[in-house]
């Protein structure tokens, strides 16, 4: 056997088994998915093989009175669910930015030991960190008793099952995810530019919206986008943090399949967050790629 | 100077707001009172002997027995999975970092960019995607299901973490090693294999934690009968909160820093 033969037979061993795999189980699902978002639902759970495009009328505003009603409220989830998913990356990027310049400036062994601090709670389990803010954030949990200890409120303040609740929560959970890719821009900062521009005059503030802003961008960029993502399909925060108040459009998929039982309906929905997810990703190539071109 | 010390003043503020929920759940896993749990009324280990079943006399004993077998049975579901999961896409994921960086073929790129979609994909499409598909050819919701479920996004972390190991592993000890007469089955276990050890064990370590930890994907295509450990505790969450939830995510807590921890070690070592 020639050796160009034998390597092309260990390149199929290796690559045979996980591409198969993958290509069953992960490609077909969601080709499936894509499918049945484009079947009707059948009366009592189920799917008819017909092509119905009413899944998406349903959502996005066309209908045929004699099926399925379009009703705005779905589309203001969604809607919803974008902007809680953009006020969890503001407040993530607000907390991290300091954060990260701050462990930057550190001495390399300090520095690597606050890292390892600050990512290790990423490998606590996520239920724990979101049940330790219902203790925090419940009527009679500790930021109510602090409240009114000191006198500020008389009666518990509902912070628990709103806005508020889910975004934190949503922070709280995915701060590394905004973290590190903000804290590698940060780290890759050229500190003679910042002092010459300091030198020549700049104020800080000028400094900061001139130089360190734009050199930092591709970190915000891509931690955006790596929080946004898991953010806007989230579904287990609202439905702990958010209780029946706050419901995303993670929470509208998961009654569609578990007790509706309307699965293309479902499925549709999840074309909704698919897209949103592929018109970011897109959106960030185009931008990677223009300041590519723009360094060239 | 000023904006100096108050960078670490912020840095502070910030691991607290970092770590104070995490230990609240610590510290409140010892407290005594068993009416209002955010009321510190003493220092108790009830709760953990509870857990391990050596107090009865707490609650209502028979509703108790009851919940602890429950704990009980998810926890082996979780280790049960997490270990298969873990151990496949390990295998999967390291075949494919191989395959990709030692071996010059057209379709090297294509794979690079391809894996990178399981990990992006929004865990709840993933999820529902797999739940349509295994209803849809007739396989039963089960353990296994559970296992390749997981195992589709896993292979992709698994690929990453050996595929950094393989780029900084030197391809000229590859080499010495064919010019030395080692058939390349011998390179492979001899020179390849303890070259990217660290980078497949942490592979391995990240799977294991992230398997032992998913809910949204394990949700989706539990079907009944299959409890892990965090849909367990969901389901505490939702049934209103004992103050054992405390202890158990206490427990948890230390499982995952070993871990964790054991990483960190293999890392530091691979640095060296």
């Amino acid at each position: 056997m020639s050796l160009a033969r034998r390597k092309l037979l260990s390149l199929i061993a290796l690559l045979g088994g996980p591409t198969l795999f993958l290509l069953v189980f992960f490609f077909c699902p969601l080709l499936i998915m894509v499918i049945y978002s484009f079947l009707e639902p059948g009366l009592y759970g189920g799917v008819v093989w017909n092509f119905f495009h009413l899944n998406y009328g349903r959502i996005l505003g066309w209908a045929d009175t004699r099926y399925e009603k379009f009703d705005p409220v779905f589309l203001m989830i969604f809607l919803r669910s974008i902007r809680l998913a953009g006020l969890t990356v503001l407040t993530s990027l607000l907390i991290s930015y300091p954060a990260a310049f701050w462990i930057a400036r550190m001495r390399p062994a300090r520095r690597d030991f606050t890292i390892f601090l600050v990512t290790l709670p990423f490998f606590v389990s996520l239920i724990v960190r979101l049940f330790a803010w219902v203790l925090i954030l419940r009527p009679t949990g500790f930021l109510n008793q602090g409240l009114m200890g000191l006198g500020l409120t008389r009666a518990p303040v509902e912070f628990l099952y709103t806005d508020f609740a889910v975004i934190l929560g949503m922070t709280y959970v995915f701060i590394p995810f905004m973290f590190l890719p903000l804290y590698g821009a940060i780290e890759k900062l050229d500190m003679a530019q910042i002092e010459a521009s300091a030198d020549l005059g700049a104020t800080r503030v000028q400094t900061f919206v001139k130089v360190i802003l734009p050199a930092t961008t591709p970190g915000i960029l891509g931690g955006a986008i790596i929080t946004f993502i898991p953010a806007l399909g989230n579904f287990i925060v609202p439905s702990v943090l958010g209780g029946a108040k706050v419901l995303m459009i993670g929470n509208l998929i998961e009654q569609q399949f578990l007790s509706a039982r309307n699965w293309p309906f479902g499925a549709a929905l999840s074309m909704m967050v698919m897209a949103a997810v592929l018109v970011l990703l897109v959106l960030q190539l185009r931008l990677a790629r223009a300041r590519r071109e723009v360094r060239t | 100077m000023i904006l100096r010390r108050l960078l670490g003043l912020y840095g502070l503020l910030f691991l607290v707001f970092i770590y104070a929920p995490i230990l609240l759940v610590v510290v409140y896993s010892f407290n005594a009172n068993t009416v209002n749990m955010m009321i510190w009324d003493g220092f108790t280990f009830d709760w953990y002997r509870q857990i391990f079943g050596l107090e009865t006399s707490v609650t209502e004993s028979a509703t108790y027995i009851d919940s602890t077998a429950q704990l009980y049975a998810s926890i082996r579901t979780s280790l049960v999975i997490a270990l298969s999961t873990s151990a496949l896409s390990t295998v999967f994921g390291t075949a494919l970092a191989l395959a990709v960086a030692r071996y010059r073929f057209r379709l090297a790129g294509l794979y690079r960019t391809l894996l990178m979609v399981p990990m992006i994909m929004p865990d709840i499409v993933l999820g529902i995607a797999l739940l349509i598909f295994f209803i849809t050819i007739g396989m039963n919701l089960s353990m296994l299901t559970i296992i390749i479920g997981q195992s589709t996004f896993l292979i992709s972390y698994v690929f990453v973490t050996v595929s950094a190991r393989l780029a900084e592993f030197d391809t000229s000890v590859e080499e010495a090693s064919a010019d030395l007469g080692a058939t390349p089955g011998q390179t492979f276990r001899k020179v390849t294999l303890p070259g990217i050890a660290p980078g497949v064990m942490g592979g391995w370590l990240l799977a294991f934690i992230i398997s032992m930890d998913d809910l949204v994907i394990t949700y989706f295509i539990a079907g009944t009968g299959n409890t892990t450990l965090p849909i367990h505790i969901w389901g505490m969450l939702r049934r209103g909160i004992k103050p054992e939830i405390n202890a158990i995510a206490t427990l948890m807590l230390l499982f995952t820093i070993l871990i964790a921890g054991i990483g960190l070690y293999l890392r530091s070592r691979r640095q060296k």
